[in-house]
């Protein structure tokens, strides 16, 4: 009985572990005070592939081509002194448990801001930014799959200008 | 020749003395049938222990239950968030600022290399320009 009561403990840990995501980080601080959230569903970004010529500003990497791969996006933007540091640490545990491999560090004015991605050599499947300021921790999740080469072309050419 | 009677009322001592008297002769094959029906008595209690091992499982099979159960109702679809805009173009229009922070954020970072960049070819121009003279 002791080595069932060992193997369930052990197993409800490896799931926890394993339910971590962006999902499960989203659904958690969702609906905390001095928090804004925003979630879009598959569905919503099957109805936006629809909508033609997404666009950012004309001096900053255009992401827009690989916006009708993308299967979900969670974003918490939270302001809450009080979760600021649990969520930041969440999404780091995510971060870590979900192999993402790190793409860009910057730190300025006070600010860190990293950013992941997951996947095979020719295919991101999962994007994360987490930005940490003293009294702001911004996290945006992005699932689907975008072609690593157009993604890391759209990088070099913002870089090359 | 006694009487079943007679037999009956003698004490066990009395028996066992009357048999050491007159050995009877032990009946042919009895040693085997002995053994035979030992090793079956074994062999049906064995069979019996089998029988109630299923219940050793029990505990396991209600475990792989419960993790299924806990595994169908995470997976469940349905059982996510609720779409925060109804309207694809506030949809639309929250991934377009959402992909101008990660863009902001990144042009930072590639301002921060361009400059790193342009620091390093400081010394690299004034070696070069030392080697030229």
């Amino acid at each position: 009985m002791k080595r069932i009561l060992i193997l369930f403990a052990a197993l409800l840990l490896s799931y926890s572990a394993f339910a971590q995501s962006g999902k499960s980080i989203y659904q958690k601080y969702s609906d905390a005070d001095q928090l804004s959230a925003v979630y879009i569903s598959p569905a919503m970004f099957r109805l936006i592939g629809r909508i033609p010529d997404l666009e950012t500003g004309d001096n900053k990497v255009n992401l827009t081509p690989v916006i009708r791969s993308l299967t979900g996006m969670y974003i918490l933007n939270s302001e809450n002194a009080s979760i600021n540091e649990q969520l930041r640490s969440d999404a780091e545990r995510f971060i870590k448990n979900g192999r993402y491999e790190l793409l860009m560090e910057v730190k300025d004015h006070g600010e860190t801001v990293r950013m992941y991605t997951v996947g095979s050599e020719k295919v991101i499947e999962g994007f994360v930014m987490l930005a940490a300021e003293p009294d702001q921790v911004t996290f945006i999740c992005l699932d689907g799959e975008m072609p690593r080469d157009q993604f890391e072309g759209m990088v070099a050419e913002q870089m090359a200008r | 020749m006694k009487t079943l009677e007679e037999i009956e009322q003698l004490s066990a001592e009395e028996l066992e003395q009357k048999a050491t008297e007159s050995p009877a002769a032990v009946p042919e094959g009895l040693r085997s049938r002995l053994r035979m029906t030992l090793a079956a008595q074994e062999f049906l209690a064995g069979e019996e222990a089998e029988k109630a091992r299923p219940v050793r499982w029990f505990p396991y099979a209600t475990l792989a239950t419960a993790v299924a159960a806990a595994t169908l109702l995470v997976a469940l679809p349905g059982r996510g968030p609720k779409d925060t805009f109804d309207d694809p173009l506030l949809a639309y229009a929250e991934v377009e600022k959402a992909f101008q922070t990660i863009s902001d954020k990144m042009s930072v970072g590639v301002d921060l290399v361009r400059e790193a960049g342009a620091t390093a070819e400081i010394p690299q121009n004034t070696l070069h320009k030392i080697q030229i003279k």
